[in-house]
Formats: structure tokens, C-alpha cells, sequence
């Protein structure tokens, strides 16, 4: 039986050899129809296949959305965080393969999907992004390789959609809270409570 | 469960990097400005941000264990979805935090490594049991109620991947929060045993939720690099008075008494009595209460807690048992698990 089910806590006296660390995807959901990607946070995984099994356990949960995209880490190209949005300049042209761009509108914010360029490396990608969506509050662009972007399916997505998570949800607790507090406080200090609660704690 | 943040008093590290550099990088932070990873930043900077980060998301990833074990003990079907939630929540936590300190320049690897051998250390608070299903409510009201407290102001903070995920992080605690929150009025609205399950767990959690926001700070916090830096917001003391104004009240609204409380060895309560200098100044708007017992939480900072040996040995079994299929994770090679 392994140590696992044994619950067996003695252990030798080294570690075993280290392990390497795993690729690293980067998540975006989409939240309805015809909105932008954005940025959901981090997995690490083995292949793109498993990276969106695990993103959409991860992220296609707790909000809801409709669509899941990921990109290894390696392959996003990031230009300047500008301090000021940033100014478009004039590069143009169309020759190369496809970019994907992503916008960062303020900093420590979140990138969200923006369209598509095309041309021959990262760098004139970058130009060309910022020229075409480079607009008054974006401060930096990023691109991958849009062939090198995967998509969920609609099949994949679906089995989240059909029963109720409200469980996972703050708002799901709102209104039992509510009718349970009513037992210890009259409504206008559990209101004001409330209100605190989201104004200066939360 | 919930990792603040609160690695106990950063060291004032000596700066010694470019002075008009260090100038221009201490002036965009003092106009509100944040810092993305291209941006230059002193090492030092670099140092006690992946500190925090790793710490945190250690913190995250321990603080899962003592709930992990209540999932097939949880009271129904919808407790234990919610918990299963909640549990996979803060493992997610963990897995982000650890990214945010890849990018700082650590290996996983290496922070799982340095967790079980001691050499890094996870949040004080998930040293202590969790006897009964009480302290499971108490744990998302009261410990999860003070990172979310304490992440809103790390979310005010500088270091812009820190701040994204801070923000992301701060959507999952408020789930944590309000259904500890139901959990705490149903076992306070229920029957005399269920009230005397909570009062007890109320008694076992409320002195480290005192304790969540570490000692008082110096004198001088705000010119440390930590809070100069902006990698945190808010003195410990002051978080700690706005935690006890919101929850102190709402734990008496509830028939919950707030005592002072010896403990044992294993964290256990031995002799209890009612806290009497909690009282709310009216011209302040502060209630007074009882400082936790600081020697307590040296103590366990130090490894001497109940509970700090098991937890980390579960986490050296974890790593163990798990190396295979980290191997075939991070090889893409064939791995077989150990002998089954
Ligand atoms: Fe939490
Ligand atoms: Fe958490």
C-alpha cells in the first residue's frame, strides 16, 4: 500500500532528486458573446490540451464565460508598459503570418484581446498592433502567434452552463444570509453593515 | 484557506544599487504608479517582493490541509460541494502565487523544496487543529474575513502582477467569507449543542485572528523598504482595529462572548473567561479588546506550534508521493508512480 493511504509520515533523509518545473500557459476567458478576451491568471501544464482542461476548471468556473483561449508564456511578446498611453505611430503593411494582440490599458491591470495583425516577427508586430489599436488609454501591447493560440470548443464548454454553482459564488449566500441575520438584528443595522461590507472591508 | 500576506517585519535591506535609478523607481511609487516585471527595480526590491510572493502563496497551499480534511466529513451535500470549492480556491490561490514568485526569479521546485525543509515559512495561523466542524465556519468567517481585509490593501499595492492576482484572489474570498459567514449563523441559530460547537471554535479562533495581521509594526514602518516600496499598504495594527470593529460586534449580535483563553500544547482551550475590555469608544468609533498572546505566536513562528510538524510532513509526503508525476509532467517522459 502506498505511503499515501498508509498515511505514513516518516520519511528518509534526503528529498528526492528535484523535478522540473512545468510549461506555463497563460489564461483569458471571454464573458458573453463578441466581448474581448481577458486575462484570468496562470496554469501550469503539460500540453495545450491539458492546460485548458485545467483552465477551465480553474477559471470556467467561478464566473461563468463563454469562451477559454491559452498561449504558453514563452510565446507572448510583450512591448514597453508606457507610463502614458501609448502613441500609435505609422507602421503599416500586412505581409507575415498572424499576430494576435492583446491591450493593457492600465497598469497592474488585466490584458484583454484587441484583433489581429499580420507580419514577420514580433517586433514589427508590436509596431503594427500599436499603430492599429493603440488607442487613448492603451499602455502596452502584446502578441503571440495567433496559430500558436488554442481555443476551447463549444463542446468542451458547455457541461459548465447546465447546473446551478451559485454554492461557488458569494452572491449565492446573499440572500440566506440576509434571512439568518434577521434573527439577530433588525434590518436597518444589517443594512448598514452590508453596505460597510462592501464600501470599507471588502 | 486564505493567505495574507504578513511576513513578519521584512529586514531593512541595505540599498545599494544606481542612487538616480533607485530615485526615479521610489518617486513613480510615490505618485501611485506600478511596477511591471520589464520595469527596472532594485534587487532588493526583487527580493522582498519574491519573499512575500512565496510566503503567500505557501500560505495558501498549507492553509488548504486542515479544511482538505473536513470535505468527507462536511454536514451535507451542499457544505461539501462549497468546501470542495473553497478548498480547490486556495490551492489556486497557491498555484498563482507561485507563478507570480516564478517570475521573480525562483523555481517551484525550489519553493517546494524550501517549504518542507524549513527554510521558508507559510502563515502563522494554519499551525493550530481544526477539531470539529465549528472551526471549519470559523476559519472562512473569522480567518478568511482577515485576508480578505488584508489582500484588499496588498491589492493597493505597487508590484503590478502581485496587484492583478490580488484583485483576481479577492473574488474567491468573498465566497469564502460569506459562506463561513452562513455557516457561523447556522450553527448560532441552531440548537444549544450547534451555538456551544461555534462558541468554543469561536474561542479557539478568535486570538489568531488577532494574531493574522502580525505584530505591531516599528515606529518608523512607513520608511522601511516595505511599506515605503508599497508592497504593503497598511500598518498591522491598524488592520487589526478595523478587523475587531466589524467582527467584535457582529460575534456578540450573533450570542457569541468574546473570551481571553488559556491554551494547551495542542491548541486546545483549558480555561476561558470573558474579555473585559472589550468595549466600543463612542468618540473613536474603536472597540477596545485584549491583545493575543504575542510570546504564543513566537512560539509557533518559531515551529513549536500544534500542529506545525504534522503539516509540513503532510506537505513533504505530498511532494514526494507527487515527484513522478511532476517528472512526467515536466519531461514528458514515461513515469510510473511508487509501489502502489
Ligand atoms: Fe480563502
Ligand atoms: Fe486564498
Amino acid at each position: 500500500m502506498s505511503k499515501v493511504r498508509e498515511q505514513d509520515l516518516t520519511f528518509g533523509d534526503s528529498l528526492p532528486d528535484p523535478t522540473p518545473d512545468a510549461r506555463h500557459w497563460v489564461i483569458y476567458t471571454m464573458k458573453r458573446e463578441a466581448a474581448p478576451y481577458k486575462w484570468a491568471g496562470y496554469v501550469d501544464a503539460p500540453d495545450a490540451s491539458l492546460a485548458l482542461q485545467f483552465a477551465r476548471e480553474h477559471y470556467g468556473l467561478d464566473e461563468a464565460c463563454i469562451g477559454i483561449i491559452a498561449h504558453e508564456h514563452k510565446d507572448a511578446s510583450d512591448g514597453v508598459y508606457s507610463l502614458d498611453p501609448l502613441k500609435p505611430g505609422n507602421a503599416a503593411g500586412d505581409d507575415g503570418d498572424s499576430w494576435t494582440v492583446f491591450t493593457l490599458e492600465k497598469r497592474g491591470g488585466n490584458h484583454q484581446s484587441a484583433g489581429t495583425v499580420n507580419a514577420p516577427d514580433a517586433k514589427i508586430a508590436i509596431e503594427r498592433a500599436t499603430a492599429a489599436f493603440a488607442g487613448p488609454k492603451v499602455r502596452s501591447i502584446r502578441v503571440v502567434p495567433t496559430a500558436r493560440i488554442h481555443e476551447t470548443t463549444e463542446s468542451e464548454l458547455i457541461i459548465w452552463r447546465t447546473h446551478d454553482m451559485n454554492y461557488k459564488l458569494a452572491k449565492g449566500y446573499a440572500k440566506d444570509v440576509r434571512a439568518k441575520w434577521s434573527r439577530f438584528r433588525d434590518e436597518k443595522t444589517y443594512e448598514q453593515y452590508r453596505k460597510d461590507d462592501i464600501a470599507k472591508h471588502f | 484557506m486564505s493567505g495574507a500576506a504578513n511576513p513578519v517585519s521584512p529586514p531593512d535591506i541595505t540599498i545599494t544599487c544606481d542612487p538616480d535609478k533607485l530615485a526615479e523607481f521610489e518617486q513613480r511609487i510615490a505618485d501611485g504608479v506600478l511596477i511591471e516585471p520589464g520595469d527596472w527595480m532594485p534587487d532588493s526590491y526583487r527580493a522582498l517582493m519574491l519573499r512575500m510572493a512565496e510566503h503567500h502563496a505557501n500560505s495558501e497551499i498549507v492553509g488548504a490541509l486542515p479544511e482538505g480534511e473536513w470535505i468527507t466529513r462536511a454536514p451535507s451535500m451542499l457544505r461539501k460541494l462549497a468546501l470542495i470549492a473553497k478548498v480547490q480556491d486556495e490551492v489556486g490561490h497557491g498555484q498563482m502565487l507561485y507563478r507570480v514568485s516564478q517570475e521573480l526569479g525562483k523555481s517551484r521546485d525550489d519553493m517546494l523544496r524550501d517549504l518542507i525543509t524549513g527554510k521558508t515559512k507559510y502563515h502563522n495561523c494554519f499551525n493550530y487543529p481544526c477539531p470539529t466542524w465549528g472551526d471549519i465556519a470559523m476559519i472562512q468567517w473569522l480567518i478568511d474575513g482577515a485576508a480578505i481585509m488584508n489582500q484588499k490593501t496588498l491589492a493597493d499595492g505597487a508590484y503590478g502582477p502581485y496587484v492583478r492576482t490580488m484583485n483576481r484572489i479577492n473574488m474567491e474570498e468573498a465566497f469564502h467569507f460569506k459562506s463561513g459567514e452562513d455557516m457561523v449563523l447556522t450553527l448560532m441559530g441552531g440548537t444549544k449543542g450547534q451555538q456551544i460547537m461555534a462558541q468554543d471554535a469561536f474561542d479557539r479562533w478568535w486570538p489568531i485572528a488577532l494574531m493574522f495581521f502580525g505584530p505591531a509594526d516599528k515606529p518608523n514602518a512607513e520608511e522601511l523598504p516595505a511599506m515605503k516600496w508599497r508592497m504593503k499598504t497598511e500598518r498591522n495594527d491598524s488592520l487589526r482595529q478595523r478587523y475587531v470593529n466589524r467582527f467584535a460586534p457582529a460575534a456578540m449580535d450573533m450570542g457569541l462572548v468574546i473570551h481571553v483563553c488559556e491554551k494547551d500544547a495542542a491548541g486546545l482551550v483549558t480555561s476561558k473567561r470573558p474579555d473585559e475590555a472589550i468595549a466600543l469608544d463612542e468618540d473613536t468609533g474603536n472597540w477596545s479588546f485584549t491583545q493575543p498572546d504575542w510570546d504564543e505566536f513566537w512560539r509557533v513562528i518559531r515551529g513549536n506550534g500544534p500542529c506545525n510538524a504534522h503539516r509540513v510532513a503532510l506537505r513533504r509526503l505530498s511532494y514526494e508521493q507527487g515527484a513522478w508525476v511532476r517528472r512526467a509532467i515536466g519531461t514528458g517522459a514515461v513515469a510510473t508512480p511508487p509501489a502502489a
